[in-house]
């Protein structure tokens, strides 16, 4: 398999996909640099890094939802979405750049599992403020 | 019914601006549905809590404690993240199934269907996941089993009208990822449902 060939096989440990992108986005993964194809599964662990006129916008498997501007450097440190096992985590991390977050699943369940790691501070989640809108 | 759920809870722009000048900021805007959630910033030297939306903390340092909340213009935010927000993926949709009895779905579950098949079209959708979903009531694995063979059923269903296998996960969340909160033991036909998101 050639190194820019995203697995297409049904990965059950996949954390969410690459929905969206334009220019120059790339995933470091386990070491080895990849190029980002839309509808890529992303992995845990997955460090997303974009080129000066890079964007991407990624789905996780919980509903949060994120998207990156360039020159950003973005690593999914730890995703669970288990509720059955009681495994619940989300943990991303910036290092340099802009990035939009949008809660997902994992926050309503356990919104003190969920940070968001910068070079200077963490952003946590404050209280169970839980908003749900059903039609 | 319901049979539709929408979940957010906050909405987070974050700057990482790297170098001797360098900070972090963070912004809290609204969510899709109008709404705004609450943060805390922190770091080894202090926090800060934001819950009014466009309020900003900005921090300098990881030994200097981040700077109190102050309100951005919202045309200025949307120019530094302009970026970002341009590429944002549609927050996935998701359906909720009923089923009559076994693996018989209700009529009015039956008529989400070709809304199911046209989203994953608009979407070019390959990533879509059929989760099941019991109450409180019964034995832990009974109530595994029968969402599992729902979800199945609902999987099998969505292929048979020509979607690809390899583009839905189907999984459980037993009892404990619930549309109604309820004690152990409460029988809720609300919970027994299947769910399909498409991404």
């Amino acid at each position: 398999m050639s190194r820019n060939q995203p697995c297409m096989a049904a990965n059950p440990d996949h954390v969410g996909i690459v929905k969206a992108m334009a220019g120059d986005v790339g995933i470091l993964r386990n070491s080895i640099p990849l190029k980002a194809q839309a509808n890529m599964r992303l992995l845990k662990g997955d460090q997303i890094k974009t080129g000066k006129n890079g964007k991407v916008g990624l789905i996780f498997e919980d509903d949060t939802v994120i998207s990156i501007g360039p020159n950003s450097n973005i690593v999914i440190e730890d995703f669970m979405f288990q509720p059955n096992e009681k495994k619940l985590s989300f943990v991303a991390r910036i290092i340099q750049g802009t990035m939009s977050y949008l809660s997902g699943q994992i926050a309503k369940l356990a919104p003190s599992l969920v940070r968001i790691e910068t070079p200077h501070a963490t952003v946590g989640m404050r209280g169970t403020h839980i908003l749900v809108k059903v039609d | 019914m319901p049979n539709r759920l929408r979940v957010a809870m906050l909405f987070v722009l974050i700057l990482v601006i790297s170098g001797c000048a360098g900070g972090t900021m963070v912004v809290l805007t609204p969510n899709p549905d109008g709404k705004t959630g609450s943060i805390t910033v922190s770091n080894q030297a202090g926090a800060v809590d934001i819950k009014t939306p466009y309020q900003a903390a900005t921090i300098k340092s990881s030994t200097e404690s981040p700077n109190p909340p102050t309100t951005l213009n919202r045309e200025t935010v949307n120019t530094i993240f302009s970026d970002a927000l341009s590429i944002e993926p549609k927050p996935p949709v998701h359906y909720i199934l009923y089923f009559e009895k076994d693996l018989l779905l209700t009529t009015d579950s039956v008529k989400l269907l070709p809304e199911i098949l046209t989203s994953i079209k608009e979407r070019s959708s390959t990533d879509i996941s059929v989760i099941g979903h019991t109450d409180t009531v019964g034995s832990r694995e009974y109530n595994m089993a029968l969402s599992i063979n729902r979800a199945n059923s609902v999987r099998d269903l969505l292929v048979t009208k020509g979607v690809d296998i390899n583009h839905i996960k189907t999984t459980s969340h037993g009892k404990e990822n619930p549309l109604i909160k309820t004690e152990d033991n409460v029988n809720e036909p609300r919970n027994r449902r299947v769910e399909v998101v498409v991404r």
